[in-house]
Order: structure tokens, then sequence, then C-alpha cells
């Protein structure tokens, strides 16, 4: 039961600050440590991010999923996390670990290109299932509530 | 004399057993006393397994510890776990925290057995968690009182989860001790190696701070603390959220002696439990007079009934149609030598808390049962108020059976009243007591309805034979919407066959409202205020309600 396949898809407050190039380079950050630790620990997924929001998928055994969320969770670079599915899972939607800007500013859409495509994040995985819909619903919405304010 | 020339044979000639493990977890090296230590054989085959696949028969009989073990192993902290390799033989197991490369393991018995004092650090670490337990609490604050330096600045902070007994209420003691391992490494991520983190038992721990404490840094580590400890957990496939409550005590702040700051934290700690939970307080003087006044508030409480402190008045209750009395509600009065009347909206819900109530319940049903015999008019009912506390056994039901026994009160005169508090958790075993009770030939009232968790499916979920309509709405303001919501409620209770009674009737003019919407039963203030028992006689002799309606 341990080492069955779980999925894990959560949201959580962005905390980190600065403008973009300083955005930019602690995203790639995360991007790198968290490459480097989910290989290890069989993990992959995708983290969608923007000025706003986290939005996290999680795949992998149960325990390197729970070791890795619990991982995330002390790191202060984000708050305030909402788990919308943890549950065993038939199959990995992502078959590595990447990460994407998902939100409505242009600027960022273009700043942050980059990164997606570097970590060739595959879009076309988040198709067709409900929770990840949903997860991509709340981040655009967050971000485009949070520039009106 | 010779010494071992390498690291390898100075570690194969310690008494100590020793484990160094790669980074994916896979033996690397294991000296012999590591076979000795934990009674089994260590051989070439050895390199390259696991911890747990090595020592997993003995762990067979314990899988909750081998399920400790292995979360331990999979977190990159330092912990220990102590477990019995035979019946009398306990080891301890020190996991050293993993960093880049391989991670040392050590396993000893009262380790080292030659030193006293080690073996005592031993006995000062709780298993589960790694942190050190109540004993090492007490060694550091020792170490505190007897410390030389005149200034040394020491702060506590209790931390207390919220709503843990739930988790292993739902999820079992096996994902509550996980849980509890990761709220230590929560804690332990928030905190500096300076720091002496304990557990204090059950899901009670305790950080102790000695150095740069300004209140800032405190107040920063703690809401870091109930923000983490906040978060989600996600433990064996389960996601479970609970919270965090805090109490600070600092040296030189309110006291100078560290024996107290663990009382004081625990003081402040109840504040922030009662602050709503998930959040921190320091001790302040007034908490610890706070808790002597609840202490002593207790005792006399604890003590009134015996010391007959308590009396019922009787509001009577009046029925609009006939103009006249038909009965009356008991009312709980404690007059205390010293506190004077003690108010019921105090002493009930302290009662309730700590679990007099039954008591008192008791006594408040069978002196109702006994006085209302005395009454001249032996058809005039009598109401009690039921707590929801009282509602958890049967023995209500055996207390109200008892009482018309004993007393000769017929059922019928007996009315119970309840709140809508009673029906917040949905138990069936309410419902079977409301019915017992409604067998048993005593009615049972609705009180306060409008006021709690008013949902209309209480009122369809058992035959109540009297609503009782809140003052508030009965006081409220003479307007189209007030009006309206009166009128609602008396249409509702005529068209579901229960009569209705409105509370707090203080004026002719709120009198002819109510009797105008069709309310059946009156009681309140224009008709008459509680009255002692001996005082019912002659009310009952000179009433007459129209002579207070004309006036």
């Amino acid at each position: 039961m341990s080492n069955a396949l779980y999925r894990l898809v959560y949201l959580s407050h962005n905390n980190l600050e600065g403008d973009h190039a300083a955005l930019d380079e602690q995203i790639r950050d995360i991007l790198n440590v968290s490459r480097r630790n989910n290989m290890q620990a069989c993990v992959t997924g995708a983290l969608m991010f923007n000025t706003e929001y986290f939005a996290q998928v999680l795949e992998g055994p149960l325990h390197a999923v729970e070791a890795t969320f619990e991982r995330i969770q002390c790191d202060e670079r984000h708050s305030n996390a909402i788990v919308l599915q943890f549950e065993p899972s038939e199959t990995r939607a992502f078959s590595n670990w990447a990460m994407a800007y998902v939100g409505q500013s242009q600027d960022s859409a273009e700043q942050f290109a980059a990164v997606g495509d570097e970590s060739h994040f595959d879009f076309s995985a988040l198709d067709g299932d409900e929770i990840l819909g949903l997860l991509m619903e709340n981040l655009r919405e967050a971000e485009s509530l949070g520039n009106r304010q | 004399m010779d010494y071992p020339a390498s690291a390898d044979t100075f570690l194969d000639a310690l008494g100590t057993g020793i484990v160094i493990v790669d980074e994916g977890g896979a033996i690397v090296y294991a000296n012999p006393a590591l076979a000795q230590r934990l009674n089994i054989a260590i051989d070439d085959d050895t390199i390259g397994r696991s911890i747990i696949d090595l020592i997993g028969g003995i762990l067979l009989a314990h899988p909750e510890t081998a399920q400790i073990l292995n979360r331990q192993l999979r977190d990159v902290g330092e912990s220990a776990l102590t477990f019995n390799v035979a019946a009398d033989r306990a080891v301890t197991l020190y996991i050293g925290a993993r960093e880049e490369g391989p991670r040392v393991i050590v396993a000893a018995t009262g380790w080292p057995r030659s030193d006293a004092a080690s073996a005592d650090l031993v006995a000062q670490v709780d298993p589960l968690t790694g942190f050190g337990n109540r004993l090492q609490y007490e060694e550091r604050i020792r170490a505190f009182s007897t410390s030389k330096d005149r200034g040394i600045s020491v702060a506590v902070l209790v931390i207390d989860l919220d709503n843990f007994k739930q988790v292993n209420d739902t999820l079992g003691h096996g994902i509550g001790d996980e849980l509890l391992t990761l709220v230590a490494r929560r804690i332990r991520t928030c905190t500096r190696n300076a720091d002496t983190l304990v557990r204090l038992g059950g899901d009670e721990f305790a950080v102790v701070l000695k150095h740069e404490l300004d209140k800032e840094r405190i107040s920063a580590l703690s809401q870091r603390l109930v923000t983490l400890l906040g978060q989600p957990f996600l433990v064996n496939g389960h996601q479970v959220n609970i919270g965090a409550s805090i109490g600070i005590a600092a040296l030189g702040d309110l006291t100078n002696n560290v024996h107290d700051l663990l009382k004081h934290a625990d003081l402040a700690l109840y504040e922030a439990k009662k602050l709503g939970r998930s959040c921190y307080a320091f001790f302040e003087s007034r908490l610890e007079e706070q808790a002597l006044d609840r202490r002593s508030f207790e005792l006399d409480l604890r003590r009134a009934l015996g010391l007959r402190q308590f009396r019922l008045f009787y509001q009577p209750q009046t029925s609009i149609a006939e103009n006249r009395v038909i009965g009356f509600e008991a009312l709980l009065r404690w007059d205390h030598p010293v506190r004077g009347r003690v108010p019921p909206d105090e002493f009930i819900p302290f009662a309730e808390k700590i679990g007099e109530i039954t008591t008192i319940g008791s006594w408040v049903i069978r002196t109702a049962c006994e006085e209302a015999m005395r009454w001249a008019d032996q058809t005039l009912s009598v109401a009690v108020n039921v707590s929801p506390a009282q509602f958890t056994s049967d023995a209500l039901i055996h207390v109200i059976r008892d009482a018309l026994n004993k007393t000769g009160l017929a059922p019928e005169r007996l009315e119970i009243e309840i709140t809508e508090g009673l029906f917040l958790d949905q138990s069936e075993d309410v419902m079977a007591r409301l019915w017992a009770i409604k067998h048993l030939g005593v009615s049972v009232a609705m009180d306060d309805f409008g006021t709690g968790y008013s949902s209309l499916s209480f009122l369809n979920s058992f035959p109540f034979s009297k609503i009782k309509i809140d003052k508030s709405f009965i006081q409220a303001d003479d307007s189209p919407r007030s009006k309206a919501l009166v009128s609602g409620i008396l249409s509702m209770g005529t068209s579901l066959g229960m009569s209705t009674i409105a509370e707090g009737v203080e004026t002719s003019h709120q009198y002819n409202e109510i009797a105008k919407g069709g309310c059946s039963i009156a009681q309140g203030y224009l008709i008459a205020k509680p009255m002692p028992a001996s005082e019912i006689a002659g009310f009952l002799e000179t009433f007459t309600l129209l002579d207070v309606l004309a006036s």
C-alpha cells in the first residue's frame, strides 16, 4: 500500500517577492531543486504559478509524495495550502517534472515562457481531467482578481 | 599500544552499533557491534540492503514501530527510536540527519553504559518524536535554575494541537502517532539547534528558548509555528488538518523563577485556546488570577448542592384563550453567601463543562416534581430545562422516571424543555432518549426557538408539545419584518399541531400582538416575575390575568 501510486493536487499562496527578474531567478531555483529532489524520490508532476498562486500536481509512491509535500509545507515561499485531491491514481499524468506560468498577465507569460519550454511542460497532460481543469481555472482567476486589487 | 589504523578498523572495534547508509537508504557499512546490539547476523550480504529489511524481523511484532522507523528514515531530519530487541533489552537507534552523502545511524543500549549521565540522556528522549521528554524539560530547567549566569534569559512555548483527538478517534492511534512525528519535524524546522524541543505528553509540545529573547522574535516564531502547524498534513494516504495553540512565558517577564514558566505558559495556552485557537498568547498576571478565580468558582459550584444554595423559582405560563394560569416554568437560582445571586448563564455552562450538570439537573427535576405536587391546582404543568449535556446517557430517563414514581406527579404535568443545541450532532441516541421521555407520558418542548441552530427538520423529527419563541423576537422592534417573523413562527407551530408559547412578554402591546398572531401561551414579567415555591399558593389565589391586562 505504501508504494501505491498517488496523486496530490493543491493550491497555495505565492509568497515570492520582487520584480520579474528576481521572480524568474527564484522560480528557476525552485525548478532546479525540486527537479533534483523529485527525480530521486520517483515523484513526477507539475508546478504552475503566477504572481498570486502556486498550483502543484505531485505523482509518485505514497510515501514519496507525502515526504515531498511535507518538505514543501515547511518552505516559507508559499502558504495557505488547499488540497484539492489526494488519492490513489492508476497512471501518471506527467512523465517528468515541469513548471509553467499560468495566468492572465501577458508580460508574465512572455517572461516565464522559457521556464515552461525548458522544463518541457506538457499542457496536454491537463486536458480531460476535471480536477486539473479546476486547478487551472482557480489559478487563472486568482491572478485576475489579484491584479484588480 | 596499537591504535586502529583506519576509521573502518576503529569502527569495527567500537562497542556501539554503527550503520552507514547511502542516499537511497542502502547499507554501505555496518560494524560487528551492530549485530550484537540488534541480535542479528551481519555478513557480506548485509551491504546493499535497507535497514528496515535488516531489522524487519525484530519489528514484525511491532508494525507501528516499523512504520515510525520507516518514516524517520525517509525524513531528512535527525531522530531517535527505542524498541525492544528481546523481552528485556531495549535498543535506541539514533538516526543522523540526511545531508549530501551517507547517513550515520547509531544503535546503542543505554549508550554508553559506563557513563551514567549519557544513560540518563536516553531516558530523556521521547522515542516517537526524538524530542526530549518531560524529564529532559525538568533537567534543562534545573540547569537554568542553578546557572551562575545572572543575565540568563529563558522563554517557554507550550504548543497544544487543536483537533488532535479527532484524528486519533477517526483514523486510529497509528496515524495519530505518525502525525505527531510530522508535527515534531515541523516544529524542528522553525527552531534553532540551541532550542530545547520537548514532547510534554500526548499532543502537547514545548520549546525552550534561551537566547536573543525579544518579544518580537518570540512572536514571529510563534506565528510561524501556528501557521505551519495549521497547514494540511498528509499521513499514510490521509489528508489531516489540525491546528496549534501556543502559550508563552518568559523569565524576567512577571517571574524570575524558571519553575514558574511551564505553569505560566500553560495558563497562556488556556487563554490562546479561549481566544479561538490557532493563535498564541503571552502570559499575563491576570491569567493567574483568573485561573484562581475559576478554581474557587468551581469549588463553590461543586459544593452548592450539598450546601443547599440552589432553589427553584417558578414563572407562570398563562393560556391566552382561557385567560388563566396553566403551569409554571421552573428556573434554577444559585444564592451564594459571598457571591450573591450567580446568574444561570454564568454557572450553567460552567457546570456543563465540569460535569456537575447531571447531578444538579437531577436535583432540579426531582425538586420541581416534588414542589408541583404541593400546588393547590393539581392540573398545573411544570416545565424543567434540561441541558444537552444531560442527554449524553440514559441516566436522564431513570432520573425522570424515578422522580415521577417517588413524588407521584402525573407524568402529563411534567414538561421537559430542550434547546436546539441538542440536535447539533444528530445523534440517534438523543432521539431514542427523547422518545423514551415521551413514552413515560412526559411532554417535550422546544425552548429558545429561533436563536440557535434553527433547522426546521428538527421540528419535524419529533412531536414537540410546544415551541417556545425566544424573547428576543417578542421584544423586538415593532417593524413589519419583526412582526412577520413572529407570525411566521406562530403559524408554523399551529400548522404542525404544536402549541406556541411566547417568552419575555413585558407589555400589554406585546401581549396583544402575539394574541393576534394566534399564540397559545404567554410567559413574562407582564404576567409575573419568577417566584419562590412558597409564593405560588398566594399568587394562584389572588392572580387574575384580566386585571393585569386591564392595568
